[in-house]
């Protein structure tokens, strides 16, 4: 029973940083339907950006994280700007293709500033053990569930209650019908990457402080794919959710039966819910079938 | 087209090359493969392999993405396919290679079609994802089978042999390669002269009406997976070959990513294209790190970031392309042709 | 207009971002170890001429500081010995593989300053390959008919075994920094030479030493013991002998849970070892990835009541700076001293390091374990002049084998290759983490396994 408690525990708080990713990639579909692929490269910026900031440069955590989410907001209204404003219109796998080619180049320049060997990550987060009826996990996996939780409450009432996020619905919906109410579409798409942006970043710290500074931060950015088709790639909730089912399936069955099957458990969920469901368990259902 | 060309005749109409530069072109371009293994050095010779063997397979990747629409992130998996089949056959059970090669391309056209299914019910984003998923899977597969595969382990082939003779070296395999390339470009230039062919060209302009017009949707896409599928089992089986180790490291996602970016870089839905882009793709790097060397004389430092340079450039030169000329390589060679056919009135 | 203008945008800020990137580089404190200058001239003709061995640009760069540290001998200036070198830098073990890479190189350097061999100076043409054994199968075919290399310093375990049937077609002696028993048998692998002593030895060894504490504990039964290793040929290299091992002392094969780069986090599968009541875990991984199931077993509270051992690979100061509190009270088997342990074979790598701006601790141990593999390569390069033959593979094979109780000064145990057995190395030593820091815990135990099959 005890390992089952662990294993919940391990699932639940992994699966919050799938969800924390997962966020940023629906936050962008929703508003503009491109899927971002360079996700984790977002990862990476977060990560590398703090551990400049508080473990080289020496300055406080709150600037360092600060500092992070201004690089990554400016990063994401910049990617918009340059590389998929043009591609408005342009068949769906040059936009793919874009996001992946930023990936490649992001991941590029941070290995050209910073190399790639792995680099113990700047002790901020407290990382005393808790334990919760018996199963025990480290503060700080606790911190990305909290966090968690504090994006969608803040995303739920971004998107009810302030007019850019009654705009992102609107533009989401018909972006036609949109721009004739006076909305900037380009505005939304650009507030879209740096608010998704933003989210991956802090995830990235969360990885970080984990796995240490490396670049094998953005490899969890490929994890997200069965969350956010899981979840339905525009529904907020469907990524908290399709993020904690992942994790928990990708907990048992590396605990329960091991030998590697937790790699590849997403991704032959992700083919099943694709042939009966592709739209996902809270997704919009408007696929077009043919 | 080009204007001013009559035809006279529907078969003059329905021919491959119509003009007489274009007869010149295919002459000098033959003339210069037949003699280059001749002249070049080892370096180019392996580079011109690695081109030819990344040519058959973008060719195989255009058909299913550039022709029929149809996105796929599994290149990488299926090129593993073939390599590993080819392992199988010649080592495992001791199929003489030409064999296995041919064997090796129907059991990826086989896999591919079983991975093709889910196209039938989905398109676009939703295809591309489950066709990453099929790439994991068939990742996990190969890694996860030590006794077949040799897992995480590489398994080591025996160099193959022709007539008596070992063909050991890039010179010898050269001619291997090229075989195979001039048949994949025949095959699938004349694949798009047929009603299979057109098939996939009307689903991937508009599926629907495609569909209204008798084309069993069904039927060919999943023919589409299976016939992209046969020339890039012959890409993995020419690499097995050519390599003698298979490791399933070269056949990750990224390898998927790589044919992409040859194809759209090249031209979507271009045999020429699918060419040109995997010779840029290939000689990219190559160039970069050999510029690289000539600058580490007074630049040291410029060397041991050459393999971020690669990849950053690789990046660059996908966003560069897509924003800059969409339709690629393929494109910026007609309107080269055109300024000069036209000049000196080209506008 | 508008399309062309955000072309010229992006291509504006690209350039900025890479100079700015690739100029920051080396200002950079902390940065992480600036990879080795490994790279060299390799291929294509044009590069060839700048092929001057590598001393030329780095002397260049610190004149005054190269001269003090080359006293006698002076530069070496005859035809060159071609070398080749496959590292990794940026792969999965480039945590551990580029401060190797930098002890290979800096050996070099050192003995071409110092007449070389036999006045001849040692070309190493050296290039990461990422730890993917299709860039090292392409580096290896790119330095045997390209730049006709007489040996070559080789790295993983996958790679090096896939690459046995060419070395011994090829005859191209191969030190790789792979202690795999498969590279042991001079029968099957005529041209691969182990400077180490094998994994299979190594987690051998651990587990004597395993059932000694397990008795100095007052505990009966035998112990349960779990491997956490790398998923390549490398971890799984020493599992099968040390299942035999194990079988043969009545104990339970060892559970196998395969450490995998893209999860993040190592709790399930540390959880899977608790679960099974392992009271020994085997880490065959780099200090990266032992590093974070050491922090993962910490937070399970499994730590000190499970001994966690480590083989050479993680046996380091990375892994202690890594995992912090987590890796006090670790064991760890390595053939190779430690930096700090003053040996005598230390000095000239000191000296050497100190005029390159960096010291020996900083580097750690895998900087003289690449100094040390390349050093014994060059004795057998000496040794095969003196011979008066011609340099060739065959004939460097020989005088490699000619090697008896060769003194690495204390780096590791003295080496003796013999044609039926390619192990310089048959003894290591434990080190247990006290306060944070490697203390030796054993004297150097001899191991010998049998390597027929």
């Amino acid at each position: 029973m005890s390992l089952f408690l662990q294993l919940t525990l391990t699932g639940l708080t992994n699966g919050a940083i799938y969800a924390l990713i997962a966020l940023g990639v629906v936050i962008i579909y929703k508003s503009s339907g491109v899927i971002n692929f360079a996700q984790g490269a977002f990862l990476l910026v977060g990560a590398y950006v703090t551990y400049w900031v508080v473990g080289q440069v020496g300055a406080p955590w709150p600037v360092g994280v600060l500092a992070t989410v201004v690089v990554a907001a400016l990063l994401g209204i910049l990617v918009e700007r340059l590389a998929l404003r043009p591609l408005i219109g342009e068949p769906i796998i040059s936009v793919i293709m874009v996001t992946i080619g930023l990936s490649s180049l992001i991941a590029a320049i941070i290995s050209l500033i910073w190399g790639t060997q792995s680099q113990p990550f700047p002790s901020f987060i407290p990382n005393q053990n808790i334990t919760i009826f018996g199963a025990v996990t480290p503060a700080d996996r606790l911190y990305a569930l909290v966090l968690c939780g504090v994006f969608l409450l803040g995303f739920i009432l971004f998107f009810r209650f302030t007019s850019e996020g009654i705009a992102m619905r609107a533009v989401a919906d018909d972006q036609q019908a949109a721009m004739s109410m006076g909305i900037s579409i380009q505005r939304i798409f650009a507030v879209a990457w740096a608010i998704a942006a933003v989210v991956a970043a802090v995830a990235g710290i969360l990885v970080a402080n984990i796995v240490g500074v490396s670049s094998d931060v953005s490899r969890i950015g490929l994890q997200v794919f069965p969350v956010v088709i899981l979840g339905g790639l525009d529904s907020i909730p469907g990524a908290i959710v399709g993020g904690a089912v992942i994790g928990l399936l990708q907990a048992y069955t590396g605990g329960y039966i091991g030998g590697g099957t937790e790699q590849v458990i997403p991704f032959i969920i992700l083919v099943i819910v694709l042939m009966v469901k592709p739209y996902g368990l809270f997704g919009q259902t408007r696929i077009e079938r043919v | 087209m080009e204007s001013g060309i009559f035809q006279t005749t529907y078969q003059k109409d329905m021919a491959l090359r119509r003009t007489p530069a274009q007869f010149i072109r295919l002459g000098v371009l033959l003339a210069f493969v037949l003699v280059f293994p001749f002249f070049a050095d080892n370096y180019w010779l392996t580079l011109a392999n690695q081109i030819g063997i990344a040519a058959v397979g973008a060719i195989g990747l255009n058909i299913l993405v550039g022709y029929t629409g149809q996105i796929s992130l599994g290149q990488g998996a299926f090129l593993g396919v073939g390599a590993y089949a080819t392992g199988i056959l010649v080592k495992q059970m001791g199929a003489p290679w030409p064999l296995a090669v041919v064997a090796a391309c129907f059991i990826t056209a086989l896999v591919g079609m079983l991975f093709g299914i889910p196209a039938l019910r989905l398109k676009g984003l939703y295809l591309a994802i489950a066709t990453l998923a099929a790439q994991e899977i068939i990742e996990w597969v190969i890694i996860h089978s030590p006794d077949l595969t040799g897992g995480v382990e590489a398994m080591v082939i025996p160099a193959p042999t022709l007539f008596g003779q070992r063909i050991n070296s890039d010179f010898r395999f050269y001619w291997v390669i090229l075989v195979c390339l001039i048949l994949t470009i025949i095959l699938t230039t004349n694949l798009f002269r047929t009603r299979t062919g057109r098939a996939f060209i009307a689903i991937r302009d508009q599926d629907i009406a495609a569909s209204v017009m008798g084309v069993n949707l069904f039927r060919y896409k999943l023919l589409a997976f299976a016939v992209s599928s046969f020339f890039v089992g012959l890409a993995g089986a020419l690499t097995a070959e050519y390599r003698t180790i298979i490791s399933w490291e070269r056949f990750t996602l990224d390898t998927s990513i790589l044919y992409l970016a040859m194809i759209i870089i090249g031209g979507l839905g271009s045999v020429t294209g699918a060419v040109m882009g995997a010779a840029f793709m290939t000689l990219l790097p190559a160039m970069l790190q050999l510029l690289g060397r000539t600058a580490g004389g007074f630049m040291p430092n410029i060397l041991q970031q050459i393999p971020f340079l690669q990849q950053a450039f690789f990046g660059l030169v996908i966003i560069l392309f897509l924003v800059f000329e969409p339709e690629g390589l393929a494109r910026m060679w007609r309107n080269i042709k055109d300024y000069f056919r036209l000049w000196p009135f080209s506008y | 207009m508008f399309r062309r203008l955000t072309v010229w945008w992006i291509v504006a800020v690209a350039l900025a971002l890479l100079t700015a990137a690739c100029s920051s580089a080396p200002a950079t404190p902390a940065a992480p170890a600036q990879a080795p200058a490994a790279q060299q001239p390799t291929q294509a003709p044009a590069a060839q001429q700048t092929a001057a061995p590598k001393t030329e640009a780095a002397k260049a760069t610190e004149p005054a500081k190269a001269a003090a540290a080359a006293p006698a001998a002076g530069k070496a200036t005859g035809e060159p010995i071609k070398i080749g070198g496959i590292f990794d830098l940026t792969g999965a073990t480039g945590d551990v593989g580029t401060p190797y890479a930098k002890g290979v190189q800096h050996y070099v350097e050192w003995k071409n300053n110092n007449g070389g061999i036999n006045g001849r100076p040692i070309q190493l043409i050296g290039q990461d390959y990422g730890y993917k054994v299709p860039n090292a199968e392409q580096l290896y075919s790119q330095y045997t008919t390209q730049d006709k290399v007489l040996a070559i310093q080789g790295w993983g375990t996958a790679d090096t075994e896939a690459l046995r049937p060419k070395i011994s077609e090829d005859k191209i002696p191969y030190m790789s920094a792979s202690y795999s028993i498969n590279l042991a048998n001079p029968k099957e692998t005529p041209y691969n030479f182990l400077v180490g002593t094998t994994y299979s030895e190594q987690l051998q060894a651990a587990m004597q030493w395993m059932l000694q504490d397990w008795k100095a504990k007052g505990k009966t039964g035998v112990p349960k013991i779990a491997y956490l290793h790398s998923n390549s040929g490398f971890g799984l290299s020493p599992l099968d002998d040390g299942d035999k091992f194990a079988t043969s002392n009545g104990m339970e094969k060892g559970l196998r849970i395969p450490m995998l780069a893209a999860t993040a986090d190592m709790t399930a599968q540390l959880t899977q070892a608790q679960q099974y009541g392992a009271d020994y875990i085997f880490i065959q991984n780099t200090s990266g990835a032992g590093a974070t199931a050491l922090k993962a077993a910490k937070s399970l509270g499994m730590l000190p009541k499970v001994q966690v051992v480590c083989l050479n690979w993680c046996t380091d100061d990375l892994t202690v700076k890594l995992a912090g509190e987590a890796a006090e009270g670790l064991v760890g088997a390595s053939p190779f001293a430690f930096p700090d342990s003053s040996a005598a074979g230390m000095k000239d790598m000191a000296e050497f390091a100190k005029s390159k701006g960096t010291t020996i601790e900083a580097e750690g141990l895998h900087y003289a374990q690449g100094w040390t593999t390349m050093a014994v390569m060059a004795e057998g390069l000496k040794r095969a002049l003196d011979a008066g033959k011609p340099l060739s593979g065959e004939n460097l094979k020989t005088a490699l084998e000619t090697m008896k109780d060769f003194d690495t000064g204390g780096v590791t145990t003295k080496l003796t290759f013999t044609p039926d057995d390619h192990r310089g190395s048959k003894a290591l030593r434990l080190y247990q983490v006290k306060g944070g820091k490697w203390t030796p815990m054993t004297d150097y135990i001899q191991t010998n396994l049998s390597i027929a099959k």
